[in-house]
């Protein structure tokens, strides 16, 4: 019995150098794969890189003391912290994470997320003001996120007939619009995944039905706008119908993913 | 299936967001654990109860702890004498009042300052006034769990011997007095009273120190990085797997919202450093007021707190603090949702 306490004991700091060595090495790999994009804002990769380097520092000096103390078992901390789980159990837990990030790439968020979250037409107040009213850009040259604060800055739909369109984004069915209609959209992130939220723009397709585009095909659409009054998507028990912003489109053409599929 | 690769993205989000954060908090309390003379920050701390309870709520900046650290130096700073206001007014506030914390919740919240702003307010606010109404209770002992009341019972009964030492007299010799001593090769014998515990850390040498920081770094990593890995899940998982209807129809309630809030804070307790990116998953469907509510709540007395609590405060103290917390927390953010 002594005997496996001491195995135990022994075998514990180990556990913590090689938690803390994973989760270094998981931090880099998101950066070097590119899938940090799909997780964080980019204005936080290098958080997550410095962080990444650290660990691995850490880790490395930890290994190093290790092995250096050999038969010696390290004293634990002098009491400083209760501790909150059995031995073990926190690095364990983290290992076990930083082995599953390593083996399954994160996802990119889909047209249900954004069916659950709510795609809205217009930023909701709290979110991010446009900086300045980008009257002068560009219509064809707007995507949806540019469009959205367009928008939001001057909502009246008329102002906006005729003007030419072309934006990219993903197909989302949205069960209050009629056959001939989809949503495309694109998710805008502020801090990180959890935070993502849906913007879209109503299309209006030509002579296709939704169902040529199946949800979360990647497309390209070329058109003009126009206005008309569709039912409102945004709530759920009761449909209003509202008079907005619509791409007629001329021409919907499926593109691969955007390596960046995220607006920020 | 597709729901619960949605859900494990959204977990690696918060864990990859948060990582950077938590390990800033591990790296600067482990260095100020093995670097920084507390004795001597503490012989400039005033004695007024309320200056006390203001200062002992600010010295949340030069000890950037969240909630699992707070409460060791709060217990030592007890041990070393500082008036229960300032200690009570520390333990409050640190978790909230820091740089690390503010800077991730600005993080978090980019577009939203007023969400900083008044949790660093409204949680200065209830630490001040916990710990001013402390203050009252000039002697720290029967707030204090039995067997710390005891040890701080030795220090005032018998002060370090430095104290008691008057100019002019000759100190009684080490061994003329009763108890355990340490007879080292060279200088007078210590005691082994609880005068030692005064003295932890100075006198090691560097590499001892470098170990002990190395040490802290793993067990405060390990601890905490167990405890966000848990509370992302719980995020994730709320996020992804809980009905929207159900989620909107108690986020949109003003009081509804807040206290489902500050239930989930005292449920979850995740680190204060990193909490502001488990809010953020709630951010689009609940009240502002019940963000905050979370945020200020939350750091202040949850579930793992109430436990490492336990090894300073008696139960009843500790329901006291979670009661009048609770109270304030609960009116402010809803003074917010009305007027702000």
């Amino acid at each position: 019995m002594k005997k496996k306490i001491n195995y135990v004991a022994n075998y514990l700091p180990w556990l913590d150098a090689v938690a803390i060595l994973a989760w270094g090495i998981l931090l880099l790999k998101y950066y070097f794969s590119r899938q940090l994009g799909l997780l964080i804002h980019p204005n936080y990769f290098w958080l997550a890189i410095v962080t990444g380097i650290l660990l691995l520092f850490l880790g490395g000096l930890k290994i190093a003391q290790l092995i250096g103390t050999k038969s010696k078992i390290v004293s634990q901390s002098s009491g400083q912290h209760v501790s909150l789980f059995p031995p073990g159990w926190g690095s364990s837990l983290l290992l076990g994470t930083a082995i599953l990030g390593l083996t399954i790439a994160p996802s990119v968020l889909k047209s249900d997320t954004a069916l659950k979250r709510g795609i809205t037409e217009s930023l909701p107040l709290t979110r991010v003001q446009p900086q300045a009213f980008r009257g002068d850009s560009k219509p064809e040259e707007r995507s949806i996120i540019d469009w959205i604060r367009t928008l939001n800055a001057y909502p009246e739909p008329d102002a906006y007939i005729g003007e030419p369109a072309k934006v990219k984004g993903f197909v989302i069915h949205s069960p209050r619009l009629p056959n001939n209609y989809l949503l495309v959209a694109r998710f805008v992130i502020t801090c990180c995944a959890v935070d993502a939220y849906p913007v879209g723009l109503p299309v209006k397709l030509l002579n296709e039905s939704q169902t040529d585009f199946p949800p979360d095909t990647w497309i390209e659409v070329e058109g003009e706008m126009i206005s008309e009054t569709l039912p409102e998507t945004k709530n759920q028990d009761e449909t209003i119908n509202k008079r907005q912003v619509i791409i007629a489109a001329s021409s919907v053409t499926p593109i691969k993913t955007p390596a960046n599929p995220y607006h920020y | 299936m597709n729901q619960l690769y949605n859900a494990f993205t959204l977990f690696f989000s918060l864990l990859v967001e948060a990582m950077p954060f938590l390990l800033l908090g591990v790296l600067l309390s482990s260095a100020l654990l093995s670097l920084m003379d507390e004795r001597q920050l503490i012989a400039k701390l005033p004695r007024n109860p309320i200056l006390g309870a203001i200062i002992g709520s600010c010295i949340g900046f030069a000890f950037p702890v969240c909630e699992c650290g707070n409460v060791p130096v709060a217990r030592r700073l007890i041990l070393q004498g500082v008036p229960t206001s300032l200690a009570v007014g520390f333990l409050l506030a640190a978790p909230t009042i820091n740089p690390i914390v503010i800077w991730s919740t600005s993080v978090a919240f980019p577009d939203r300052p007023e969400i900083v702003l008044l949790r660093i307010l409204f949680s200065l606010a209830i630490a001040i006034i916990i710990g001013s109404i402390f203050s009252v209770q000039k002697d720290p002992r029967p707030l204090l769990q039995s067997m710390l009341a005891r040890r701080l019972n030795t220090f005032i009964s018998r002060p370090s011997p430095r104290v008691t030492q008057e100019k002019g007299k000759e100190p009684l010799p080490a061994l003329l007095q009763s108890g355990t001593f340490l007879l080292s090769g060279e200088g007078s014998p210590i005691a082994m009273t609880e005068t030692l515990a005064r003295t932890p850390v100075q006198q090691q040498v560097l590499p001892n120190k470098l170990v002990q920081f190395l040490e802290n770094i793993a067990l405060e990593l390990r601890e905490l990085g167990g405890m966000l890995v848990l509370g992302s899940a719980i995020a994730a998982g709320i996020q992804v797997f809980v009905p929207r209807e159900l989620i909107l129809s108690l986020g949109q309630g003003t009081m509804g919202s807040i206290l489902a809030m500050m239930v989930l804070a005292a449920l979850v307790s995740i680190c204060s450093t990193v909490d502001s990116f488990f809010v953020l998953s709630f951010a689009s469907t609940f009240t502002t007021g019940s963000l905050l509510a979370f945020l200020v709540f939350g750091p202040i007395i949850d579930i793992k707190s109430v436990g490492l609590m336990l090894s300073i405060f008696r139960p009843r103290i500790i329901f006291y603090f979670f009661a009048l917390a609770a109270q304030l927390t609960f009116i402010f953010a809803l003074g917010y949702s009305y007027f702000g």
